[in-house]
């Protein structure tokens, strides 16, 4: 994509490019939704929490084809998970580099496939939990607390991460993830 | 999601329909799994059943997927051609060079081989060796996937030109 509208959200000098396409918000609000419902609120051992992890296993699965079907910036070939690159941006945010990346930057696509692969791990140990298989393996359990906690420190990063990108690169992230747009200051470089 | 266009509630409502469908396939899938090595007592049937009716589902939501991939491009395209027709050519340019993932530097000199100036004037105006000025260029035709000058032009030329 990459559809580009000139400042008509008043910002004087800022490009809005379209990024994420009404899929991708979907699919995030709708995991960040269940992570936030079964972390806090639905019964461990009731069905509602089954449900609730299937959803975000279904959810998962939809973004994970569509990084392959969807368009650029949701494409997987847009953020490929590379530590070289993570720390050549940690650099770059050191010297000051200002670009603005459409879709991941190199650190948040480690972040985010850090964040699938977690879940991937919560709703694999706990479809065994409910199996006949594992049910009261210690490990599994063990596994399914580990990972859980695990996200709620990636997630606490992501959103602390979000927040300090949108300062430094002065592109309104969280806003880009409801409306689709980012909204890009005239002088940035943009990859 | 924004109200007021229909293409785009168009393509919202398809990944609503994505979302829903791909739910429902997981469901399935869930089910599948949770019967596999148990004793289901209903029919030997109902296995292979959910098993068929989980394949068909995805198959759809690959389906939708890629009907709304098609209409995303077509939206963007669609921007591209109104935004050449309002004469806002400096728009449609820019679109280009971030598509083409162009350096800062590299815009710069685009920008003006795209006015027609030529090397040595690039050259002069940026302070840089002329031999800067083509190696740039001949990395924006690269990224370009053009041949040369002429055909950087005749790639903007053609969003003015299209019909639809
Ligand atoms: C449980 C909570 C959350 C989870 C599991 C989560 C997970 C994710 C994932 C997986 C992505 C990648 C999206 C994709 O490519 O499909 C992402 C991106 C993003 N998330 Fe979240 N998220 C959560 C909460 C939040 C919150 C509360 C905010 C608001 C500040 C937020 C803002 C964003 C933004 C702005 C991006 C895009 C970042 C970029 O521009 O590169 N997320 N999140």
């Amino acid at each position: 994509m990459g559809t580009i509208r000139t400042s008509d959200r008043g910002r004087a000098g800022a490009r809005d490019i379209a990024v994420w396409d009404p899929l991708v918000r979907m699919v995030h609000w709708g995991l960040a939704l269940s992570v936030l419902v079964n972390g806090a609120l639905t019964d461990e051992d009731g069905i509602v929490h089954e449900w609730v992890g299937y959803a975000a296993l279904g959810l998962l699965a939809i973004r994970l084809l569509w990084g392959i079907v969807g368009p650029r910036p949701a494409r997987f070939a847009s953020f490929p998970p590379s530590p070289g690159a993570a720390v050549r941006h940690l650099g770059g945010i050191a010297g000051g580099d200002r670009t603005v990346h459409l879709s991941h930057n190199p650190l948040g696509a480690l972040m985010v496939y850090n964040i699938w692969l977690t879940v991937a791990a919560l709703c694999a140990t706990g479809i065994m939990m409910g199996s006949l298989r594992f049910f009261g393996v210690d490990w599994v359990e063990e596994a399914h607390e580990a990972a859980f906690s695990w996200l709620m420190i990636s997630v606490v990063l992501h959103v602390g991460g979000v927040l300090f990108d949108s300062r430094r690169s002065g592109v309104p992230l969280a806003r880009a993830m409801l409306t689709g747009r980012k909204s890009v200051p005239a002088d940035r470089p943009v990859v | 999601m924004t109200g007021r266009d229909p293409q785009a509630r168009r393509a919202a409502t398809l990944a609503a329909l994505i979302v829903a469908q791909g739910l429902c396939a997981m469901f399935f899938v869930g089910d599948v799994i949770a019967d596999i090595g148990v004793d289901v007592a209903e029919s030997r049937f109902h296995l292979p059943l959910e098993a068929f009716v989980a394949t068909v589902m995805i198959f759809g939501v690959i389906y939708f997927m890629i009907e709304l991939r098609r209409l995303l491009s077509r939206m963007a395209e669609m921007d591209t051609g109104l935004r050449a027709a309002r004469g806002d050519m400096a728009g449609v340019i820019e679109r280009f060079f971030d598509d083409w993932e162009l350096t800062p530097a590299e815009r710069d000199v685009a920008l003006m081989v795209l006015k027609g100036i030529d090397n040595e004037t690039i050259a002069a105006v940026r302070g840089t060796a002329p031999g800067t000025v083509r190696a740039q260029c001949t990395r924006i035709y690269g990224k370009a996937g053009v041949d040369g000058r002429a055909q950087l032009l005749s790639v903007f030329m053609e969003e003015l030109l299209a019909e639809d």
